[in-house]
């Protein structure tokens, strides 16, 4: 999908980051004027309960430099900035065996049905298999005898079995550090080793990171280790109003509300430093925008008012949710979507497949991941921000591609029942490519004080269409929804005085909702049959998360204890961490924190298993056995349900992370 | 004068029998107000300027001390140089707004005031038999020229310091503007600026350069006209990018961890209308006003690169201005909460009855103890910066906030600069948090 245009984007993003290096490095004195300098070394060391151990132990140096310049022509203000950035995540060497390049380990599948089931496709009878096949399949393993150590493989599986590029090793079982199967839903393995290691499942230019890209997050091809580099500019008008420009790598930031992203949606997130839980600042993703404000100051009845215009002229670079085998894979994607694309690539064993007790070999090219389409597009965006009678207020419109990927189902796909080669589509099938769809965003936000309630408000509200979501009653797996999200958040600094004679809490709550507007959940498949479970669209139709932080200030603010906590009402999970900030003096401060889970983990949903993909081998042994006409045709799910694989998207990152309970120590010194 | 009388008259005619109209002022009570040491020097008994009080003759002068520092000495914190008293003279400008807007301005019945312009509202010497005595005082004070109509303050250095050991523990530099949109009396426009559809009549804008924590916070304040309006503010926070409203009624909490409240700001921040307020006498108080340049300098906290040099600090902890006191008239105000949930039982303020700036503030919390004192060091602005000659800006050179009852203080070293330069609209608006950020 990269096309000319976007390669000559890059080159121009690269040629405005060496300018600016140069510039902000090797101005001359007579134009350049002070040089600020600052910055930090930060260790993180993180560790997670549950007997996985270290989970980061990451070493940050991070320097900051700006260079004003004198005014020249029209412009003043003139600077340069840069934020530097490299870093060294330990983990991977010390705790190699969970996430580096001894993770993972040779996994198996419980299958007492297996016999059964070989009995049923070798001879029409469960009881008389040619010879009693493994209840205990490995992955990949070999399959029919000598060792009949393998998975029972599907009639298009070549030779037999799947492991001649797919040894049964550094795998893990999707979602086994979140549940433990016992719902008996559809289960793959993952491979979990960085991608120079173990390449099985690495979608090329989209998770595909080396060992090095994961030890050292900022050395890469993207140059991300120049995290921030942009020139600012004004021009002044005589009025009072201003015409500023930036332009270069940089965070634009739109909303008002703490953790939840509903206008602030400019650049994409790194979650695999840390989940959810870093700040933005430094998960943001800085990208190549210009950025373009008319600052009009008070006008009309206007105590301020601004126009700001932004132009994202970089690579699209999507959400980095952790890929297959990193510490922190939001939602477990990373993992399976790792699975998938080694399904298509390689072929794979599919656990509980088709029904609980079963496990059989998929070939390749039949199920699973293809690849990662980039889109080519620019993004752009507008805001009028202001002040009217106290009240902040911003009108934003956006359009601009989703750095969340999405699966779209429908490509082509070969049937795993045959030896042929198809390649056709076939409806319901799990045969997916990731794609980041375009979206046009329009929202606002506002905030005011309350003198009564002595408490600051502050709202946002978005209305995105374009937004496409998982849904098992469509052929392709998918279907748009409009989306509105809202987020009304209230600070109240509150004097608690046996705590604190001196100091006041905040107190600040939040509470975010999100509604799909073109929803699809029911209890009959696309044809009418009646279901097992709810089939449609597993994200809910409405959903509230809630945070809240209470906060407080001891020794003059050096020290300071926080509780964080956020909870998924859908999700039925949330999480709790206190922490203490110690500012030991103004170099040194030591955090440290217990992050800990609660709530419901993992959830269940319709896993797919039970549509007629290909008729008439997938046809539900009930419709079969009445013989139903609808055996010869497509249809959708029949409700069978499971943990994977989209039970996470109803667990949320609370659920799906219930148990990464860490305990965690940052020390930074800043200079 | 007589057109200022006849004004007040035609108010009292038309009915508004919810103000409290300004009495007539003349020449003298001008003369008395802003010049009071042309041919007069305050006394006491005893003392002679130039005398060093310490613990062991401190009670002899009690009677011009602010009863915190009295305590101070008292227990050996401090020794105190003095120095003759001079003149501080405000800026002619403000001293002509007051001849030429006083005679409009009257007290409305909440205790606000009526068709004020620029200058002193109430330059009368106040009375004892005057009810509404401590409220004209108020109000000269908030109206003061503390900082003429616009000041930047940068740097502006807040220590952190353990009054026991003298540690230091945490040390913020600021960079800090003022700005009154209205009642300007020498920067242009003059008296206001015209849009201004908010009604502000103030513009507070700070921003921390240090430390790496903190630097880029930034803090807005707009006050209004309407003194029963509740301030807006806006918080900058640097690590999340962004602006957030701030609850700008908890003022009773500590700013950034220093041992000033936001209340505490230039003596005393809130609305008037928060307050009851009491005119509690006039006397001769010893107060740290000096000429800059007389003082023993320091380059700490750090080399000023154009060679300005800080008011140095001594005393138990570092806490004191190394500096000397003068004796000058002073105006005891105090002020207390109406709200009884208010963690403070009472502010003491003694004003400069000359520049009708706060000299030092005594707070009592609601048990009726002395709690924190908040001096603040004014030099003369002939000398001082080659920027603030002439202003006739009692400039702002120290400052410290002692809390008793915590044994910590903060100490605030300035370098004011009287000036419209950056201090713009512009500065003062939430758009301009979002450019000064990163």
């Amino acid at each position: 999908m990269v096309n000319l245009k976007r390669t000559s984007h890059l080159t121009a993003m690269q040629c405005v980051l060496v300018c600016l290096v140069a510039t902000l490095v090797f101005a001359p004195k007579g134009y350049a004027q002070d040089t600020e300098f600052r910055g930090f070394l930060e260790n993180a060391t993180f560790v997670r309960a549950h007997g996985v151990g270290l989970s980061k132990s990451r070493t940050t140096l991070q320097l900051e430099l700006s260079r004003a310049f004198n005014s020249t022509g029209l412009f003043s203000e003139v600077s340069v900035s840069g934020i530097f950035r490299g870093s060294y995540d330990a983990v991977y060497d010390l705790n190699d065996d969970t996430f580096g390049k001894n993770s993972g380990r040779a996994v198996s599948f419980p299958a007492p049905g297996n016999p059964a089931l070989f009995g049923i496709l070798a001879t029409g009878n469960p009881a008389t298999p040619p010879f009693p096949p493994s209840t205990n399949p490995v992955y990949a393993g070999v399959f029919p005898p000598p060792t009949a150590n393998g998975a029972i493989p599907l009639p298009g599986v070549p030779g037999g079995n799947i492991g001649t590029n797919n040894p049964n090793v550094g795998m893990g079982l999707l979602g086994e550090d979140v549940h433990n199967f016992e719902h008996g839903g559809l289960v793959l393995a993952y491979p979990t080793r960085p991608c120079n290691i173990d390449s099985r499942g690495c979608i090329n230019g989209y998770m595909d990171d080396s060992l090095n890209e994961l030890r050292y997050a900022e050395f890469n091809d993207k140059l991300d280790f120049i995290r921030e580099l942009y020139l600012d500019a004004t021009i002044a008008y005589d009025n009072g109003r201003e015409l500023g420009f930036r332009i270069g790598r940089q965070q634009v930031v739109w909303g008002r509300t703490d953790l939840f992203r509903v206008l602030d949606v400019i650049n994409p997130v790194d979650f695999s430093r840390h989940n959810i839980f870093d700040e933005l600042e430094d998960i943001r993703i800085p990208m190549g925008i210009l950025n373009v404000e008319y600052r009009m100051g008070a006008v009309g009845g206007f105590e301020d008012l601004n126009f700001q215009g932004i132009w994202k002229f970089e690579n699209f670079r999507p959400n980095n949710l952790g890929q297959g085998g990193e510490p922190y894979a939001i939602l477990g994607a990373g993992n399976f979507f790792r699975a998938m694309n080694n399904c298509w690539e390689n072929g794979c064993t599919a656990w509980n497949f088709p029904a609980t007790g079963f496990a059989v070999e998929f070939p390749k090219n039949a199920i699973g991941i293809r690849q990662a389409n980039k889109p080519g597009a620019d993004d752009y965006g507008f805001r009028l921000e202001g002040v009217l009678k106290g009240v902040g207020f911003s009108l934003n419109v956006l359009r601009y591609t989703s750095q969340m990927p999405v699966l779209r189902g429908g490509i082509n796909a070969d049937n795993p029942f045959t030896p042929q080669t198809e390649s056709q589509f076939y409806p319901y099938n799990i045969a997916f490519d990731i794609d980041f769809p375009r979206l046009t965003m329009v929202g606002g936000s506002a905030d005011f004080y309350s003198d009564t309630l002595l408490s600051a408000f502050r709202v946002e509200v978005s209305y995105t269409s374009g937004e496409e979501f998982p849904n098992t009653l469509r052929e392709r797996l998918f279907s748009e929804s409009d989306v509105v999200r809202w987020v009304i958040g209230i600070d109240r600094p509150t004097f608690i005085p046996f705590l604190n004679k001196r100091r006041a809490f905040l107190l600040s709550l939040q509470v975010f909702g999100q509604h799909l507007l073109d929803h699809e959940l029911q209890n009959v498949n696309a044809q009418g049959v009646p279901t097992l479970s709810p089939v449609g669209m597993v994200d809910w139709k409405n959903n509230y998360i809630m945070t809240f932080l209470f906060q407080g200030n001891y020794m003059n603010d050096r020290l300071t204890p926080q509780i964080l906590t956020a909870y998924d009402f859908g999700a039925n999970s949330g999480v709790v961490s206190p922490s203490v900030d110690w500012k030991i003096n103004n170099s040194w401060r030591l955090t440290a924190a217990i992050n800990l889970k609660f709530g419901d983990g993992a959830r269940v949903f319709d896993d797919d298993r039970a549509a007629n993909i290909f008729p008439p081998y997938t046809c539900a042994p009930p419709l079969a056995a009445a013989g139903s006409p609808l055996c010869g045709v497509s249809y959708s799910s029949l409700g069978m349900a499971g943990n994977e694989p989209l039970g996470r998207f109803r667990a949320g990152p609370f659920g799906m992370a219930i148990n990464e309970d860490e305990y965690q120590l940052t020390l930074r010194y800043r200079f | 004068m007589k057109k200022g009388i006849l004004k007040i008259a035609i108010i009292g005619l038309v009915g508004l029998s919810q103000t409290v109209a300004a009495e007539p002022f003349t020449d003298e009570d001008i003369n008395n107000s802003f010049y009071p040491y042309n041919d007069w020097t305050p006394t006491a008994d005893g003392y002679t300027p130039g005398e060093v009080i310490d613990q062991s003759n401190v009670d002899q002068f009690q009677e011009i001390f602010d009863e915190a520092l009295f305590k101070f000495v008292k227990d050996g914190w401090v020794t105190i140089r003095t120095a003759p008293t001079t003149d501080f003279p405000l800026s002619k400008d403000y001293v002509e707004a007051t001849r030429k807007y006083t005679a409009d301005v009257s007290l409305a019945e909440n205790g606000t005031l009526n068709n004020f312009v620029a200058g002193r509202a109430f330059p009368q010497e106040p009375r004892a038999d005057d009810p509404n005595a401590g409220q004209k005082l108020v109000w000269n004070y908030q109206y003061g020229f503390n900082s003429g109509d616009s000041e930047t303050i940068s740097p502006f250095w807040w220590t952190f310091r353990n009054v026991k050991t003298g540690k230091v523990e945490r040390q913020l530099k600021f960079e800090w503007h003022f700005m009154n949109y209205s009642h300007r009396v020498t920067f242009d426009p003059r008296p206001a600026f015209e849009d201004n559809p908010g009604g502000i009549y103030r513009g507070i804008y700070g921003i921390v350069k240090e430390p790496f924590d903190l630097a880029n916070t930034q803090i807005l304040i707009h006050r209004y006209e309407d003194g029963t309006k509740r301030d807006n503010a806006w918080l900058y926070v640097g690590f999340q990018r962004r602006v957030r409203r701030l609850a700008a009624g908890q003022i009773t909490d500590s700013f950034l961890g220093s041992d000033l409240m936001v209340e505490d700001f230039e003596g005393y921040n809130g609305k008037v209308t928060d307050y009851t307020w009491e005119y509690a006498g006039t006397r001769n108080i010893l107060m740290p006003f000096i000429n800059h340049s007389e003082m023993e300098l320091s380059n700490f906290p750090e080399n000023d690169p154009d060679g300005y040099k800080f008011i140095d600090v001594e005393g138990q902890g570092n806490c004191f201005p190394k500096v000397t006191y003068q004796l000058r008239k002073s105006y005891t105000l105090i002020g207390r909460p109406k709200n009884p949930n208010h963690p403070i039982g009472k502010r003491v303020i003694n004003l400069d009855a000359q520049t009708m700036v706060m000299s030092s503030l005594v707070t009592y919390d609601r048990k009726g103890d002395m709690w924190k004192w908040f001096p603040i060091t004014k030099a003369n602005a002939d000398d001082h910066l080659p920027i603030n000659k002439g202003k006739g800006v009692p400039v702002e050179d120290f400052a410290v906030v002692i809390d008793i009852q915590a044994n910590h203080c903060t100490t605030l070293q300035f370098k004011s600069q009287i000036t419209d330069e950056a201090n713009q609209p512009k500065l003062f608006s939430v758009q301009n948090l979002r450019k000064a950020g990163r």
